[in-house]
């Protein structure tokens, strides 16, 4: 009984094969997004089941999820971002209330009932200021890589005060810091506040703890506790959280049993 | 619905009727009827004017206010070339202003609307103010507004409403037979057309008869078509509430519909607000009773507007919503505001999901609308499995 998500994100696509008899994840699978989504979904696909030692025709059911979901044509079904997130954390973390997701191009807030069913969401609309994006284009400036972005930000004594609310304008703001001779561990701090500034505005409309932080931004540990610092309360972790997308629609094609 | 439109009043100036803009529901289309002109909604919906309007205007101004003034810029709107005058109305600052504007190339005149809502003070006010645009309306044209003149237009433009409100009834059913997109085209843009009633009488006749015989006249069903949430899935009934979405700002109408939901109720001045109530034809005060229809209307510009969230209430529950989505567009600051107390009412008392999407004209974050739509389609069938 195998079921397969994925997520077919903004900057990458990622699977999740799962198997329900023995209620765990078999195997997960990441590719960089590109022009041709629904080329690079199935062999994404189909190098993941290769690495599980399946065939196509022994996964039960496929659900798609993420910004390119119906772009996924051998998906049996789709859902949003919002309700796998909510069905991964459900499994990885139930007693999670508030989840924050922040992915490649926007963010995200979920709001959970104490059954795991989603109450309410917000979104950034038309901005990438509080994204992965905005990680990413310090990075280039900075030339690192962003595992490195994060770790440059530790050792930051005044992270650097961005205050552009547009990740063009940012970037600007950012050219003139460095001009400044500000330096590159409190940019890296800096826009990991700044990014946490952002998405904590959606939060603060209620705050409701156990605070869970997923996306692929999640890997960064010192972004979490950029968040905890904005949110003023305790933000957790959870296990792959780049993957929690593709596991709760692995969850979903499941729950259709 | 547009072409036959331009073609009424294209005729009927060539047969010396002056033609009318009007920019808000709050208009009484009755005494420009009864004036012996053609009321003509103005209301831009297009993006592509939008550029031109900037020059003079700033960017950060509610598109609705922008498109209408960057159709007068560049000509293109066919009804504000025909127009001999524009009615404006109070009803907002950014407009209010537009006006001014405007008023350098259209005659224009502006309605104050007392903002109070139930005061009697108020009520007199626009009274007299309607008395007033009366007397302009017989200088300006020569023409007597007499009693029976406007009663005739009274009920003309009762019989509007009653068929409109009976379309908009047929969105009660459990299987709506047509969406609400289609029930949107429905609103003319020009009032008391009589090719418009007839088209009225022969829908109702249609579906009222299909609701009961043919099943295959549910076309709303169709409106699921990407099969999202499930193969099949039926359509989440959603009462959309907030600005009006104009000809050519149908967007977000049509990715709530194509994204697993149907909006089987539009409490917006595009949809059953201005409707509801009608003039009493038989007062013997029919100046009075035509400002008693129209002060009554519960546009977020009147403070408090209580009589808004009592309609929401009154509307989710006849039209058994399932979850309510507010359309504001950028820089409405009242609808904006009034938003809040929207969502308290909705979660806190209504117990329904709510979704407010802030948007302009422009296309960019459709896909971003088209998600959150998706989303809250997705939690209302989770409540409902949870329930079951």
């Amino acid at each position: 009984m195998i079921f397969a998500g994925i997520d077919a994100g903004s900057r990458s696509i990622k699977v999740v094969l799962y198997d329900a008899a023995l209620d765990s994840p078999l195997c997960r699978g990441i590719a960089d997004q590109g022009v041709d989504q629904a080329r690079l979904a199935e062999s994404l696909f189909d190098r993941t089941l290769e690495s599980a030692r399946l065939r196509r025709d022994q996964v039960m059911r496929v659900v798609a999820t993420g910004y390119g979901r119906s772009a996924v044509r051998f998906a049996d079904t789709t859902f949003t971002e919002i309700t796998c997130h909510a069905r991964g954390v459900w499994r990885t973390a139930p007693d999670t209330r508030t989840i924050i997701e922040i992915g490649g191009q926007d963010s995200k807030v979920i709001w959970l009932e104490a059954n795991g069913r989603v109450r309410d969401f917000a979104m950034n609309d038309r901005c990438a200021a509080g994204t992965g994006r905005f990680l990413e284009v310090v990075a280039s400036r900075l030339g690192v890589d962003l595992a490195t972005l994060g770790e440059l930000g530790n050792s930051s004594t005044r992270p650097a005060f961005i205050s552009s609310t547009c990740v063009v304008f940012a970037e600007t703001e950012i050219v003139g810091l460095l001009a400044d001779g500000t330096d590159s561990s409190d940019l890296a701090a800096g826009v990991q506040k700044a990014i946490a500034s952002r998405v904590s505005v959606m939060v603060l409309r209620a705050v409701v703890p156990p605070v869970c932080f997923t996306g692929g931004v999640a890997l960064l540990p010192t972004m979490r506790r950029a968040l905890q610092q904005e949110v003023g309360c305790e933000v957790r972790g959870v296990p792959h959280p780049q993957y929690t997308g593709a596991l709760g629609a692995a969850l979903l094609a499941a729950d259709a049993r | 619905m547009v072409s036959h439109c331009k073609e009424h009043v294209l005729a009927a100036r060539a047969a010396g009727q002056p033609v009318v803009g009007i920019m808000c529901e709050y208009a009484p289309r009755e005494l420009i009827i009864a004036a012996g002109a053609i009321p003509v909604c103005l209301c831009g919906g297009d993006p592509d004017t939008i550029p031109a309007a900037e020059a003079h205007l700033p960017s950060n101004l509610c598109p609705l206010v922008k498109s209408t003034y960057g159709y007068l810029i560049e000509k293109a709107n066919p009804f504000l070339e025909m127009a001999n005058l524009v009615v404006a109305e109070t009803t907002c600052d950014g407009k209010k202003k537009m006006f001014e504007l405007m008023s350098q190339a259209r005659s224009t005149y502006v309605l104050a609307l007392p903002h109070r809502e139930d005061d009697a003070n108020a009520l007199d006010q626009w009274t007299l103010e309607l008395n007033r645009f009366k007397c302009f309306l017989e200088e300006r044209y020569r023409v007597e507004i007499t009693t029976s003149k406007l009663r005739e237009a009274v009920v003309l433009l009762n019989r509007e409403r009653g068929l409109r409100r009976a379309l908009a009834t047929l969105m009660k059913l459990p299987e709506p037979p047509l969406t609400g997109r289609q029930l949107l085209d429905f609103k003319s843009i020009v009032s008391g057309m009589a090719s418009d009633l007839d088209q009225y009488e022969r829908a109702l006749a249609m579906w009222q008869l299909g609701a009961s015989t043919v099943p295959e006249t549910r076309t709303a069903h169709k409106a699921n078509r990407n099969g999202a949430g499930g193969v099949g899935a039926r359509p989440v009934r959603v009462l959309l509430t907030g600005v009006p979405l104009v000809h050519g700002a149908e967007r977000v109408m049509e990715i709530i519909e194509s994204h697993g939901a149907l909006v089987v109720c539009q409490e917006n001045c595009t949809g059953l607000k201005p409707i509801l109530d009608d003039v009493q034809q038989d007062a013997p005060d029919l100046m009075r009773a035509l400002a008693e229809k129209y002060y009554r209307l519960p546009c977020s510009v009147k403070t408090p507007n209580r009589r808004r969230l009592r309609l929401l209430r009154q509307l989710a529950d006849e039209y058994r919503a399932e979850c309510v989505i507010e359309l504001t567009w950028q820089a409405c600051l009242t609808y904006a505001v009034e938003a809040f107390q929207v969502r308290r009412l909705v979660e806190n008392e209504l117990g329904l999901p709510y979704l407010r999407i802030e948007t302009d004209y422009s296309p960019a974050d459709s896909a971003r609308i088209a998600t959150r739509v998706e989303a809250i389609a997705e939690t209302v069938r989770a409540r409902g499995r949870s329930r079951e």
